[in-house]
């Protein structure tokens, strides 16, 4: 079976080339498709009529017992009969019905073919799960097909609520299946499941009828019954091949289908009879009440679909042998009698112009074969004899009386006169004279158009005068009910059922009769809130809260969220360390002495900073307390940490004043307010809670660190003495490597906040230098130079000159602004820059053995480089390093990575060591490990750091200060303003 | 190396001063004054690592005995974490720049489509687009979909 | 096969050096960068065959566990690395395009590619680390690369979104780092394995407090309820592509590090209750948060949030099947929500916005991407028989398995979030492709790779599909593994916690093989 679907993937696939090539003759081809299946089903009639039915058992994921097995039972082999013959008579008609030149032809043909391949599938799975997959895919391509005039309000909204309420139904399903599978002796293939339920093996407990009811909520939402009926008149938007196949005969009626294939499993539960009748009996009702009061064709035969869908519902879900065996005939008439009504609707809506009975009239005589095969249909669905409606509605009569379940014959017998009123008040409406109104004229007829209604009208005549053989292909499923055989006949002699449907017939003439009585009792009826408007509200009410909750969750405050995260943390880990958390036996008020007066120091400074309310102010206590904690690392035994720690605070500092001399001198002024409180308290609860769990946590260790191995494993492995350097580069040099690439990133962040206005920035190189020499005054503030006179008596001194050198100390020097210069600053730089340098070279090499390594040595010379900017401006840095801070950090990361891989080319691991005696002369024997090489990227990668940094946060942060002094227009083209 | 991890009160209490002073900055809306709590309470973590890292001693160099070594290894991870610290710092006070030159200050504004949504939430109005829905019947509905049939090419 | 392991982190970083100092030359970095990432592609397709045979553990610089670091690939992890690499290659084949499409985006050029891969590398080292410190690490670098991605262009509105995410990220990293320094004060070590042998040993209020403070960090990032409101203020107004890069991969970063935290660290699932109900939690605020927007990136992003609940979902009930549901969960998220970004992209592309109040007519001018969107929010609407739906279908049987009272709730949680999720998808649809646009955008051109990637991702979610069973299966072996515990632990501590030699100083002859 899964070449069928497959011939019908590939055939979706190929449509809307072929409809591309052959207009809307590419129909005819593709009504091949269906037809094939219903082809192969019948020639595999006497298999699925016999105790064995084909089988086939495609494996798909095993681990959750969803496999595309197929079964053809005698079920399936009806069913697909009506998908297979339905789907391909109406794409015949599509050919006809359709204008050559309607839009997205290609895209409806392609829907249209998938959704005959997805039903197919509903029909012939045999595991719960590939059934909700076929089911949902069904409710997919409906939802396209309704959307089909995607333009027009009322096809969106009809499609949407559809797919809305029966995925709605399908999801509860999927819920009951998954129930269904996992209970005890639960199982995921449906004969399987209705075998054991039979039996009653099956366990589950309460859990049983619940997921009973929720497969059911599937059944009815599909099949359009209470209270989820109102989807399928609203559906009447798609175009009418769709409501004829779709809406009609196919999908709606997998819900008939599921009732009939889980009904004799589950039919004994009391929750499947009150849903199953109350819900259908209802349903059967309502339409036909609804369907008398519509004047739009399609509505009326779509309301009448409601009412027919709820009363097969009833039967094949009754229970009874007999009463099945009539649903299942009531089933297939209708598929016959409804999909040939509604293509006749749209035969007269083509024709004629209308689907509107107030405005037809004496069509009967202007398209005398349509009327007929409408006739033929009608008079099947009212249940005129020789019909099959007559067959089925009187067997169903039949077999409720033998039960003796007057209740539901009684309203059967309610329906059945509404059914026989609005089916009277159909035809008579489409093709009757109507006293008033013009005479109206069919434009256009064709022969193919009619066919398929007309074969279809006939094939419910042919079933009727032959009941024998449609009894013999129905008893197979009816079977599997208890109870006593039933009979499908033309006459079954005088009894109740006859006096019935007489009376039926009376009363249902009668109601036709005074049509427009019954029409203004029901306009006088006071309207119930309709499930339609009942719909609409819960989607407001859906809107609503959504908005309410998320304007709730979602106030778009950093510091909100903050305080939130805050809270949770504080709340729980706090919490539980308060809680459940045990003190250390042993709590040392301090290591020694000092360290409370360093601690002090930097909580103080700490406060005093967050206190502040003058930004430097602010920044140069950080600072401070910065080298506190510097001061404090190597008190505790960390030089490293020291001096790293030392260099970083400087450079931080030298951020900070970079960017916030351009920034208000005071923070925004914010008064004591409560909220201010409420930051307090946030923060004194960290602080608290943090030290709490720090107790706590402390408090639990048992066992000594893994870091006991390291004093010996970093000399005899790592080649190194200082411990703390060759676990950076060596031991976690995994992390270093990380670390490094963080930099580098921050780095080029900054680079690309700074320099949107030239995008890859340019280097202060010697050519702009010149240019600035004469224009540019780095930072000039205007304001009038009063020691100028001084300069030019006494500027530059021959004996200041540094020798063989150029005019100046500092080649940057002569872009400052002139009362910017410190010619001894410049001097102290140039004495003091190579030493730098030179001392962070002896750092990175010495790190190995000694406090240092490449971070360390990169910081200083990134400290000698910020030194030689403060003292000579953006141009002088330029001059220092005339490389774009790019190459450096890229370079840095590259030797990095590089020392990393080339130990695998050794056949070694990632980032191992190797180390190499060597003698220089003088100097003596070195030992020089290979981690050095990574070091070296580490340095290199630090010092492009700080020069991209100073570049951006420095000497770009200059430029737009003289930019804003000269024009203000310039900066603004950085200023992208977001669309 | 001193295995004696009983921690030193004083760190503690540091630890948890500067968490809670780097707290109360960072809840601040100013970019600055957030840098510099960001700074503080990291600070405030690392002293946590010493702690972690148990009783202070002498510097882990590979001399000497290993009996009064402090020990190493959070000393490391410190170390990471403040150069990760520097670059983080050095970003955002790029962001504060960068935010100082677009609005003329440095603070964080709200969520604008948040308070869009909260204000919808205060009036229970929905677009038209998002709604879709002009209340029409059943059978205004019917009356506008006619299907594109070879009568009317252009039915809309 | 060990030799693999570190590439997929090494070869972006190398390949990000090399880049960035060749700064000037775009074209030159996108072809390095694309090499680079399809070169970690094939490593990491190569590792997940190779991992079958258990778990490959790399002690990077031979410094044995727990001394050294120590990479690890399982299944688990494998199955992360190669998901999220293809799609960080087919974002990257997308941007390249878009950074020529769009001159606006105002990417300074020689920043992008760097920094890109330089994310990857982290996600990657994030996938791949045995080591709770070198984690931190691993999330720094994505952290810190996505912070330039996020403020890319530095316009109004991405400083204001970026400046949330920084902060909120900075905050999630303090609290990590603090878990952390807790962590080696209580046991004395950062090594997974190692903790999984002392964490057991703790007083419960110690391991609570440890447990709860890294939930929490992971929490943060994985975006749940209610550390999750920063994501949809700073996710949407980043460039298409590095939003679906972030929604794609970050918070499944997080999804990731929750369940080495539940399930290797914390075993005994003493907080699964909380994390179930989070979960639920999670799920519905999420969906209506969705429900509630009316711009296509940001109803995304709330999607995003919502879907992270059914991952937690399937982490806490912390059955094996829950676990084998959750990471075929994953899988499928990275890829789907991924692609439905880049989608989002292309629509903004043609429509000039992602406002649905704005876009429209998409269907008819458009109707590539409108298969492209179909498909793809069918997907995240768990439509059969998409992966969507089968990661629902496993959390669902898992949920059943469990039968408990909560467990039903999140079913049925579970089941209003995805109709809730069809519900926003099919208004998006419905307003951006069905609806007529008021003003309709002149058609522009849509750059091939741009189409291409999406095309590439949806096909990718499809591919899922087809190989769902072998998937299943392998997701099912690798929650056992994860379940067991063992495995893991003995393969990167073959002799025990403590090991004889903390070196294998032998060069040449491969350790590590678990």
């Amino acid at each position: 079976m899964v070449h069928l679907l497959i011939l019908h993937a590939l055939a979706a696939l190929l449509a809307p080339a072929l409809v591309g090539t052959m207009g809307r003759r590419a129909f005819l081809v593709l009504a091949a498709v269906p037809a094939t299946a219903a082809a192969w089903a019948i020639s595999h009639t006497g298999a699925a009529l016999s105790d064995t039915p084909p089988a086939q058992v495609v494996p798909w994921i095993g681990g959750l017992g969803l496999n595309l097995s197929f079964r053809l039972d005698a079920l399936s082999w009806v069913m697909t009969l009506i998908v297979g013959g339905v789907g391909s008579l109406v794409l015949l008609y599509s050919a006809a019905y359709f204008s050559a030149r309607a839009t997205a032809l290609g895209r409806f043909a392609a829907v249209f073919v998938a959704f005959a391949g997805a039903m197919l599938g509903v029909v012939t799975t045999d595991n719960t799960l590939a059934l909700y997959l076929f089911w949902e895919l069904t409710t997919i391509f409906s939802y396209l097909l309704i959307g089909h005039y995607h333009e027009r309000q009322a096809s969106r909204r009809a499609a949407s609520q559809a797919i809305m309420v029966t995925t709605l139904g399908g999801l509860a399903m999927l819920a009951g299946f998954v129930a269904l599978g996992e209970m005890e002796y639960g199982s995921y293939s449906i004969s399987l499941l209705v075998e054991r339920a039979a039996a009653g093996v099956l366990g589950g407990g309460t859990l049983l009828p619940v997921a009973i009811a929720l497969v059911l909520v599937g059944a009815l939402s599909k099949s359009a019954l209470l209270p989820f009926h109102f989807w399928l008149p609203a559906a009447m938007a798609a175009p009418t091949p769709v409501s004829a196949y779709l809406h009609a005969a196919a999908m709606v009626k997998a819900g008939v289908y599921l009732v009939a294939r889980f009904g004799p499993g589950f039919s004994g539960h009391g929750i499947w009879q009150w849903l199953v009748l109350g819900f259908g009996l209802g349903t059967m009702l309502l339409g036909g009440y609804r369907a008398l009061r519509q004047h739009d064709l399609k509505l009326v035969l779509a309301f009448g679909t409601v009412s027919q869908l709820g009363m097969m519902v009833a039967m094949v879900g009754h229970g009874s042998r007999a009463v099945a065996l009539a649903g299942l005939a009531m089933v297939v008439s209708h598929a016959l009698f409804k999909a040939s009504l509604f293509l006749v609707v749209g035969i007269v809506d083509w024709s004629v112009g209308t689907r509107d009975l107030r405005e037809l009239s004496g069509l009967a005589r202007a398209m005398p074969v349509v009327a007929t095969t409408a006739a033929l249909a009608t008079a099947s669905m009212i249940g005129l004899p020789p019909l099959a409606g007559y067959v089925a509605k009187e067997a169903a009569l039949e077999g409720l009386a033998h039960e003796g379940d007057w209740l539901v014959l009684a309203v059967l017998a309610v329906g059945s006169v509404l059914t026989f009123a609005y089916g009277l008040r159909f035809w008579f409406g489409a093709f009757g004279t109507r006293a008033g109104v013009a005479q109206s004229v069919a434009r256009y007829s064709s022969g193919l158009i009619v066919l398929s209604p007309a074969v279809l009208a006939l094939a419910g005549l042919a079933v009727g005068v032959l009941p024998g053989p449609f009894e013999r292909v129905l008893a197979p499923h009816a079977d599997t009910f208890p109870g006593d055989a039933g009979h499908l006949t033309l006459w079954g002699g005088l009894g109740l059922p006859l006096a019935v449907t007489l009376g039926v017939f009376v009363l249902g003439l009668a109601m036709f009769r005074v049509r427009d009585v019954v029409e203004r009792l029901q306009d006088g009826v006071v309207s119930v809130p309709s499930a339609d408007s009942l719909y609409r509200r819960s989607l407001r009410a859906l809107e609503n809260s959504a908005a309410d909750v998320t304007a709730i969750t979602q106030r778009g405050s950093l510091p909100l969220y903050l305080t939130i995260i805050l809270m949770v943390m504080v709340g729980a880990a706090g919490g539980a360390a308060v809680v459940e958390g045990t003190l250390p036996e042993a709590i040392r008020g301090a290591d020694w002495w000092g360290q409370v007066v360093i601690a002090a120091f930097i909580g103080v400074t700490s406060i005093l900073a967050a206190r502040s309310r003058r930004r430097l102010k602010a920044v140069l206590l950080v600072g401070a307390s910065g080298y506190g904690m510097a001061l404090l690392f190597s008190a505790h035994g960390a030089p490293d940490l020291a001096l790293t720690q030392v260099m970083v605070e400087t450079i931080t500092l030298v951020l900070f004043v970079l960017v916030l001399r351009r920034l208000p001198t005071y923070f925004s002024n914010r008064p004591l307010t409560g909220d201010r409180f409420l930051r307090m308290a946030m923060g004194a609860a960290s602080g608290l809670a943090v030290g709490a769990m720090s107790l706590v946590a402390v408090g639990g260790r048992r066992r000594i660190p893994v870091s006991e191995y390291l004093p010996e494993a970093t000399y005899d492995y790592g080649y190194g003495r200082n411990i703390v350097n060759v676990i950076l580069v060596d031991t976690r040099a995994w992390d270093t490597m990380g670390e490094i690439s963080v930099i580098l990133v921050a780095a080029t962040g900054v680079a690309s906040l700074l320099f949107l206005r030239d995008r890859a920035g340019i280097v202060d190189s010697a050519r702009n230098r010149a240019h600035a020499e004469t224009t540019t005054r780095v930072w000039d503030d205007g304001s009038p130079d009063l020691t100028a006179s001084l300069r030019e008596t006494t500027s530059q001194p021959g004996w200041l000159r540094a020798p063989g050198r150029g005019r100046h100390w500092l080649a940057g020097g002569a872009t400052l602004a002139p009362r910017r210069r410190s010619v001894i600053f410049e001097i102290g730089t140039r004495l003091v820059f190579h030493s730098m340098v030179l001392l962070s070279l002896y750092l990175l090499f010495a790190g190995h053995n000694q406090p240092g390594g490449g971070f360390a040595g990169g910081l200083v010379a990134g400290t000698a480089l910020i030194v030689r900017y403060l003292a000579g401006g953006r141009y002088e840095l330029g001059a220092t390093i005339p490389l774009h801070a790019g190459h450096l950090l890229g370079t840095g990361l590259a030797i990095a990575t590089t020392a990393a891989l080339v130990p695998l080319l050794l056949g070694g691991q990632v980032l191992q060591t190797a180390v190499f005696e060597l003698t220089v002369p003088v100097w003596g024997d070195v030992k020089i490990a290979t981690a050095l090489i990574f070091d070296i990227g580490v340095y290199v990668l630090v010092l492009g750091l700080v020069l991209d940094v100073l570049r951006s946060l420095g000497a770009e942060i200059d430029r737009h200060g003289e930019i804003e002094g000269m024009s203000d227009d310039e900066v603004d083209d950085s200023v992208e303003v977001a669309p | 190396m001193t295995f004696d991890v009983s921690p030193s009160l004083t760190l503690v209490l540091l630890a948890a001063v500067l968490v809670g002073v780097g707290v109360y900055l960072m809840l601040e809306r100013s970019l600055s004054r957030i840098v510099i709590g960001l700074v503080i309470a990291s600070n405030g973590i690392n002293v946590l690592f010493l702690i972690a890292g148990g009783r202070a001693g002498d510097p882990p160099l590979n001399d000497g005995d290993h009996s009064t070594m402090a020990d190493p290894l959070p000393q490391a991870m410190v170390l990471t974490a403040i150069v990760i610290t520097l670059g983080m710092t050095a970003f955002l006070l790029a962001m504060a720049y960068r935010s100082w030159q677009l609005n003329g200050h440095d603070e964080v504004q709200d969520d604008l489509e948040d308070r869009r949504v909260v204000r919808r939430a205060a009036r229970d109005l929905l677009s038209r687009r998002a709604a879709d829905d002009s209340g029409a019947t059943l059978a205004e509905d019917a009356r506008v979909t006619r299907d594109e049939t070879a009568t009317d090419g252009a039915a809309r | 096969m060990t030799w693999l392991v570190p590439l997929p982190v090494v070869i972006p970083l190398l390949a990000a050096g090399i880049a960035l100092a060749f700064g000037r030359r775009p074209n030159l970095q996108r072809l390095i960068a694309t090499a680079a990432l399809t070169a970690s592609l094939a490593v990491a397709v190569t590792l997940i065959i190779a991992v079958d045979a258990g778990p490959i553990v790399v002690n990077v610089g031979g410094w044995a566990a727990p001394v050294g670091i120590a990479l690890v690939i399982d299944r688990l992890s494998a199955l992360m690395l190669a998901v999220s690499v293809a799609v960080t290659l087919a974002v990257l084949v997308y941007s390249a395009a878009q950074g020529v499409a769009d001159k606006g985006e105002g990417a300074p050029v020689s920043v992008y590619y760097p920094t890109f891969l330089v994310l990857s590398a982290g996600v990657s080292n994030a996938f791949i680390t045995g080591d709770l410190f070198n984690l931190y690490v691993g999330f720094e670098i994505l952290l810190a690369a996505s912070f330039v991605l996020i403020t890319l262009g530095g316009t109004r509105d991405r400083i204001r979104a970026g400046t949330i995410y920084v902060v909120v990220s900075l905050m999630s990293s303090l609290v990590f780092l603090t878990a952390l320094a807790l962590i080696y004060a209580a046991t004395g070590t950062v090594n997974f394995a190692q903790l999984a042998i002392r964490l057991p040993e703790l007083d419960s209020g110690v391991r609570l407090v440890l447990h709860l403070m890294l939930l929490i960090a992971f929490g943060i990032k994985a975006a749940v309820f209610p550390l999750s409101a920063w994501l949809p203020d700073s996710y949407p107004t980043a460039p298409a592509p590095v939003t679906a890069v972030f929604a794609g991969l970050l918070t499944k970063v997080g999804v990731y590090a929750l369940i080495r935290t539940e399930v290797l660290l914390f075993p005994g699932g003493r907080l699964d209750t909380v994390l179930l109900v989070v979960a639920l939690v999670t799920m519905v605020v999420g969906i209506l948060g969705a429900v509630a927007q009316d711009d296509l990136k940001r109803l995304l992003s709330f999607t995003l949030i919502s879907h992270i609940g059914f991952m937690v979902w399937g982490v806490a009930l912390a059955s094996q099947t829950g676990l084998s549901a959750a990471v075929f969960y994953v899988a499928h998220h990275i890829t789907a929500q991924t692609a439905l970004f880049l989608v989002a992209g292309l629509m903004e592309h043609i429509g000039g916005t992602t406002s649905l109040t704005r876009l429209g007519s998409l269907a008819r001018l458009a109707p590539g991407v409108a298969i492209l969107f179909f498909i793809a929010a069918m997907n995240l609407g768990g439509i059969p028989p998409l992966t969507g739906f089968l990661g629902k279908l496993g959390l669902l049987q898992a949920s059943a398995e469990a039968g408990t009272p909560l467990a039903w709730t999140l079913v049925a949680g579970g089941l209003v979030t995805s109709l809730l999720t069809l519900y926003a998808m099919t208004k998006a649809w419905n307003m951006a492709f069905w609806q007529t646009a008021e003003h309709e955008p002149e058609p522009r051109p849509l750059p091939r790779s741009m189409a291409g990637a999406s095309a590439g991702l949806v096909a990718m979610s499809l591919g899922l599909v087809a190989i769902a069973g072998p998937l299943v299966d392998y997701t099912d072996r690798a929650a056992r593994d994860l379940r067991m515990r063992t495995p893991y632990i003995q393969a990167v501590l073959p002799e025990g916690e403590y090991p004889a030699d903390v070196y294998n100083e032998a060069w040449g002859e491969r350790d590590g093989e678990g």
